[in-house]
Order: C-alpha cells, then sequence, then structure tokens
C-alpha cells in the first residue's frame, strides 16, 4: 500500500505494463533539458552494448521540470548511429518519465525510483546524475555489472579527479567519511550508483524520506546507509565529466552548508555505528581506472588564503564556542603571517574540522551556525592546499591527500572522546 | 512651670518612644528575616540555575562573553544576586511599611505592583539580548559568507539595533521615565536616521562616498568561484 502511494496511478500502471525487469535505470531530473538527451542516449546504448539479453527499464523522476526535461526523455529516438554502433536489444527497452510527488528535492525523486526498482524486483539498479553532458554507456555498466556478475550490493563511482580538484570533498567528506565509517570510498557524494535490489528494498525502509537529509544529502545518505548496514560495497572507474550545472542550482555558500550539514546529521544519525569501531579497510574497485591524466585546474589559491586572513578576525567570536583556545590561537596565528603564503597545516585542520564535528553534536550554537562558520576556514585550507600544490605533480598531491585521509583516521580515538565527552578546553592538539 | 513643660515633653517622648520602639523592633526584625529569607531564596535559585547549566547557555549565547566584558559577575551569581535583592527590598519596604509614617504608606503596594513589571522588562531585554547575538551572528556569517563589505559592521550595527529596541521597549514596560525614554529614543533614533540620509544624500555626497568606499572596500569572490568544489 505504501509503495502504491509513493508512485501514481499513470506510473503505476506503467510499471505494471513493464512488469518485472533484471536492470532499472533511474535518472532523478530538475530542468536539465539541456543534458538529458545524452544521459538517455548512453542508456539506451549501454541497455543495447552490454545489455541485450535481460530485461530494462528506464524511469526518469523529474521534479516539476519547465524546460522540457520530461518531453526529451518521452520522445527521445534512437539515432541512426546508434544503429549501426550498437548491438541490438533483443528485449523490449522500456521508458518511463513520470512527475514525483510529495517534499521536493532528489530524495523524493530517488525515493520514487528505488520503489519502482522494488516494485519491478530490479536485480541491480543505477541511479545517474542528469547534470553530466558525457555520459558513457561503459560508466553504466560500471556501475551494474559489479552487481550482476560480482555480487556488491553498493557500487560507487570513482572519478578522474585532479588532485586540486573537488576540494570540499578531497579535503572534508572523504577524509571524514574515512575516519568515521572507516571505508576507504572516494566519492562518498557521487550523485550516480548503482546498487542490487535487496539494497533498494533496504534503503527504503528507513526512516530518512521524509527529512532534511532527504531533501539535500540524499547522495551521502545512500553512500552512508551501504557502509553502515555492511553491504559489500564497490567502486567503478568513471571517465572524466563535464557537468552542466541545473540553472536552479543555488550559490556556493548554501552547497556548502546543505554539503556540510548533511555529512555532520549522517555522523549524528550514524553515531552508534561508528563511534565503537575501529577498523580501516578499503574499497575494492572492479574495472581499470583509464591512463588519461585529468586536467589541471586552473585556480589561483592566493585570493582564498586572502580571504581566509580577512575573514579569520571577524570570526573570532562565533569561533570561541566551537573551537579549541590551543586551535583557534594557531589559526589567528596562520592568519597574521604573510597570507599570500598561507600555510595551513594538516594537524591544524584535522584538529579544525573534527571539532567543527563535536560542537555540531554538543549543540554548541545553532548548527546551520556551525556549518557556516566552517565556510571561511574551509576556503582558507583549500587556498593553502592549492598554493603549496599547485606547481607539483599530481601523484604529489594525491600523495599529500591520501596523508591528509591517514590522519583523520589517527584521530578517531580523540574523536570519540570529544563526542561523549564535551570539554572545549581540552586541546585537541596536544 | 518650666519645670512641668519639660516633664511633659519628657513623658510625651517616653510615650512616644514606648509607642514606637516595638515599630523600630518590628521593622528591624522584618529586615533581617527579610536578608536570611533573601539569602537562602538566592542560594536555591543559584542551585537550581547551576543544575540546568545556565552558565553554559548563556557561553552559548554569547551572554556569557558580554558580562565578562562589562565585568559582572556569571549568569548564575548574577540573576540570583537579583533575586536576592528583589526579596530584600521588598521586606525592606514592608518595615519601613510597619513604622507608619504617613508619607510612607502604600510604599510596600507600590513596590508590589513595580515588581512584576521590572520582571518582564528583565524578560524583555534577556529575550532581545538572545535575539540580538542570534542576528548578529546570523548576520556575520551571511555576510562573511557572501563576500559582502564589512561583516563585522554589519553585523554590529544589527546587533546595536536590536538591543536599543529591546532596551527601550523593557524601559517603557518598566515605566521609569517613560516620556523621557521615548523622547530620547526617537530624539536618537530619527537624528541617526536623518544624519545617514543627509550623508547618503545631499549634505556630503562625495565625503559620503570617500567614507564608504573606504569602509566598504569591493571584495573580490572569483576566488571562491573560481573552484570546482564538488
Amino acid at each position: 500500500v505504501t509503495e502504491q502511494s509513493l508512485l501514481s496511478d499513470e506510473l503505476l500502471e506503467q510499471l505494471i505494463a513493464v512488469g518485472q525487469v533484471d536492470v532499472l535505470v533511474g535518472v532523478p531530473t530538475l530542468n536539465n533539458a539541456q543534458t538529458i538527451g545524452g544521459v538517455v542516449r548512453a542508456v539506451h546504448r549501454a541497455f543495447n552494448r552490454y545489455f541485450p539479453k535481460v530485461r530494462t527499464v528506464l524511469i526518469n523522476s523529474d521534479g516539476g521540470s519547465t524546460d522540457g526535461t520530461r518531453a526529451l526523455v518521452r520522445d527521445y529516438a534512437s539515432d541512426d548511429s546508434d544503429t549501426f554502433v550498437v548491438t541490438h536489444s533483443l528485449r523490449t527497452m522500456h521508458r518511463i518519465s513520470s512527475p514525483y510527488h510529495g517534499v521536493p528535492g532528489k530524495g523524493t525523486a530517488l525515493r520514487q525510483i528505488l520503489t519502482a526498482a522494488d516494485l519491478t524486483q530490479a536485480r541491480a539498479v543505477a541511479v545517474l546524475d542528469p547534470e553530466v553532458a558525457n555520459v558513457a554507456p561503459e560508466w553504466i555498466a560500471a556501475l551494474l555489472t559489479p552487481v550482476l556478475g560480482q555480487g556488491c550490493d553498493f557500487v560507487s563511482p570513482v572519478y578522474p579527479r585532479h588532485p586540486l580538484d573537488g576540494p570540499l570533498i578531497t579535503q572534508v567528506v572523504r577524509p571524514l567519511v574515512r575516519e568515521a565509517y572507516g571505508r576507504q570510498v572516494r566519492e562518498p557524494l557521487a550523485a550516480e550508483f548503482g546498487c542490487s535490489g535487496t539494497f533498494a528494498t533496504h534503503c527504503l525502509d528507513q526512516p530518512v524520506w521524509e527529512t532534511d537529509l532527504a531533501r539535500f544529502g540524499i547522495d551521502l545518505w545512500v553512500t552512508a546507509a551501504a557502509l553502515k548496514a555492511d553491504f559489500r560495497v564497490c567502486q567503478a572507474p568513471f571517465g572524466p565529466r563535464v557537468v552542466v550545472p541545473s540553472p536552479d542550482k543555488p550559490g556556493f555558500p548554501d552547497v556548502f552548508q546543505q554539503v556540510v550539514g548533511a555529512l555532520f546529521d549522517c555522523l549524528e544519525v550514524d553515531a552508534p555505528y561508528w563511534l565503537p569501531r575501529t577498523q580501516f579497510e578499503p574499497v575494492p574497485v572492479i574495472g581499470t581506472i583509464g591512463d588519461g591524466a585529468p586536467a589541471v585546474p586552473h585556480v589561483d589559491g592566493r585570493r582564498l588564503a586572502e580571504t581566509f586572513c580577512a575573514d579569520i578576525q571577524s570570526l573570532q567570536s562565533v569561533l570561541e564556542p566551537i573551537l579549541s583556545p590551543g586551535t583557534l590561537s594557531r589559526l589567528q596565528g596562520i592568519a597574521d603571517r604573510d597570507c599570500t603564503a598561507l600555510q595551513y597545516p594538516d594537524d591544524l585542520w584535522v584538529a579544525t574540522v573534527n571539532e567543527f564535528l563535536t560542537a555540531y553534536h554538543h549543540g554548541v550554537m545553532r548548527r546551520d551556525h556551525v556549518t557556516r562558520a566552517l565556510m571561511p576556514l574551509y576556503l582558507g585550507r583549500t587556498g593553502s592546499f592549492l598554493l603549496r600544490h599547485a606547481e607539483a605533480p599530481a601523484p604529489a598531491a594525491e600523495s599529500s591527500l591520501e596523508t591528509l585521509c591517514g590522519l583523520f583516521e589517527r584521530s578517531k580515538a580523540r574523536l570519540v572522546e570529544r563526542w561523549n565527552h564535551n570539554d572545549r578546553g581540552d586541546e585537541w592538539l596536544r | 512651670m518650666i519645670a512641668n513643660a519639660v516633664g511633659q515633653a519628657g513623658s510625651n517622648f517616653v510615650d512616644a518612644l514606648a509607642l514606637f520602639l516595638p515599630r523600630i523592633l518590628t521593622t528591624i526584625s522584618i529586615v533581617l528575616v527579610g536578608w536570611l529569607i533573601a539569602v537562602v531564596l538566592k542560594g536555591l535559585v543559584r542551585f537550581v540555575l547551576r543544575s540546568v547549566r545556565i552558565n553554559a547557555a548563556a557561553e552559548r549565547t554569547g551572554v556569557a562573553e558580554v558580562l565578562k566584558t562589562v565585568e559582572m559577575p556569571a549568569a548564575d551569581l548574577l540573576i540570583a544576586s537579583i533575586f536576592f535583592w528583589l526579596v530584600w527590598f521588598g521586606f525592606i519596604i514592608s518595615g519601613i511599611d510597619a513604622l507608619g509614617f504617613a508619607v510612607l504608606e502604600g510604599l510596600a503596594d507600590d513596590f508590589a505592583a513595580f515588581v512584576p513589571r521590572l520582571l518582564v522588562g528583565f524578560a524583555i531585554l534577556i529575550v532581545g539580548f538572545l535575539a540580538a547575538t542570534f542576528l548578529w551572528r546570523a548576520t556575520l556569517l551571511a555576510a562573511i559568507n557572501a563576500r559582502i563589505p564589512s561583516p563585522r559592521l554589519l553585523a554590529g550595527a544589527v546587533r546595536a539595533l536590536v538591543l536599543i529596541l529591546a532596551s527601550a521597549m523593557a524601559l517603557d514596560h518598566v515605566a521609569l521615565a517613560r516620556s523621557i525614554v521615548l523622547t530620547a529614543f526617537a530624539i536618537a533614533f530619527g537624528s541617526v536616521m536623518l544624519g545617514l540620509a543627509i550623508a547618503f544624500g545631499i549634505g556630503g555626497g562625495d565625503m559620503a562616498r570617500r567614507v564608504l568606499e573606504n569602509q566598504f572596500p569591493e571584495r573580490d569572490r572569483s576566488g571562491v568561484d573560481d573552484v570546482t568544489h564538488l
């Protein structure tokens, strides 16, 4: 009954007409007319090329696009090139586009997709990012094959990133997920994933769907759900992605707030799982990572560093209840030096992030103020990292990221101690 | 005759003293018992406030920082002291009332009517302070993250405005020199606004521009937006 109420009558009828499937690919959309054509084409090619003998369905769950996204999905017709380059599927390829109802946000779209997967008893599910302009059929196969052939329950993509790219992932999300959950997932915030039908059903049973976490941090929550329930987690290599952000995308301060808020919320909810956990394990990568070196992002760390130095004085009284006196004093110390060559050391960054997390947990102030106060420090750390590695070869910068993750992992005992006993006077940096 | 008059006066004095001494003793007893009750209540209030961790809450909301700045005691001691003085002052007034001076009659009733207003005034101040701290922090963080110039000045202005408003409301509620408070507030607030309007408008356009340019230097946000954070 619950499943049926989540799906409109029209969608339900369409799913009943499709019947049982082996593979379901879901694409949650909201005004993605620019890129959705390429995504649908890639799905069709993937179905033809890699899954010609299995029953497949593509489901587009739309949040009320006004730019014709749904029409583009519905009216997509295979072009001639498909006929020449791909193997023909032996089965009908179903394609459904449906609006979702309920709380706006990706969480509801994903819930509809997973409900459809549960209803059609799909063995493998892949969820794609509609903002990627160059989705390749190989990536879809990379998400589904480990589920169908190797018993993986959750497949997370590995993007070929340059180490200076995506600092919010590499400096905050990845290391903190490694520290807490003890699993070395490279992209915990990936918008794409593959999973088994069992995992889809497990997710549907969780009490997350009506919360803000589902609205703003569902990608992270899905990864965390796989890690904490001890599902078999794998990673699959992707090619370089070209992302065309939806026009409705919020500005960076809001994105930062949503990402860090979702991360801290996940850690709060999953504390009973990760607090007693002491081991750290790698997550296997199934498939070969391409040789092509990712492009070096041309960004100037100096501006971020200068911004940090200007902001740290203004933030002093906001930071006092969050950080221990030693951490705050060291932060002021580095901001007082030459900001064009800012050095925000690894151990200080580890202390900063962990102290922010525990301040969030202990509610030292309104929680969104805690996460917003972290942004200027994050920009400082990013600026410092960019300055340090701007000229360095990619492997050296990558090795630095690995060192940082290692430092986070070694800090776990302190984090647990601090999590259980709030004592701001207790210095992190002993 | 003189001796009689002196004797009569002495007798009157003794009669008056005999009549008044018990009242004085009653007053002293009331004041002493009141002090004792006030001390016990102070201890009790402090104990309750400590058990609900009022000092931690004061630290969280920034109240502790302000109290420290103006060299006031910690929040638990401050509130307990306020209770002490209110209770003891109430007893002192009752004691004075017991003396039976016609000019001081009704003082206790007036005080009893004043205390609730005073407490509500305090409550308005506390709520105003909490709102000011919250808005100050929200403005500061939003301004810093949005790269708005002079975030501290902006946040400070918001806090000052809310505090002035709350103080004026509290004083108005207590009805202490109401007309002076309202007039002072209206004049101060109006003159600031008028001054700003003149500065921004015709009075000193160039100077205002220069001051504003110095005060609000351009902040470049391209550094933040250049990075692909995700």
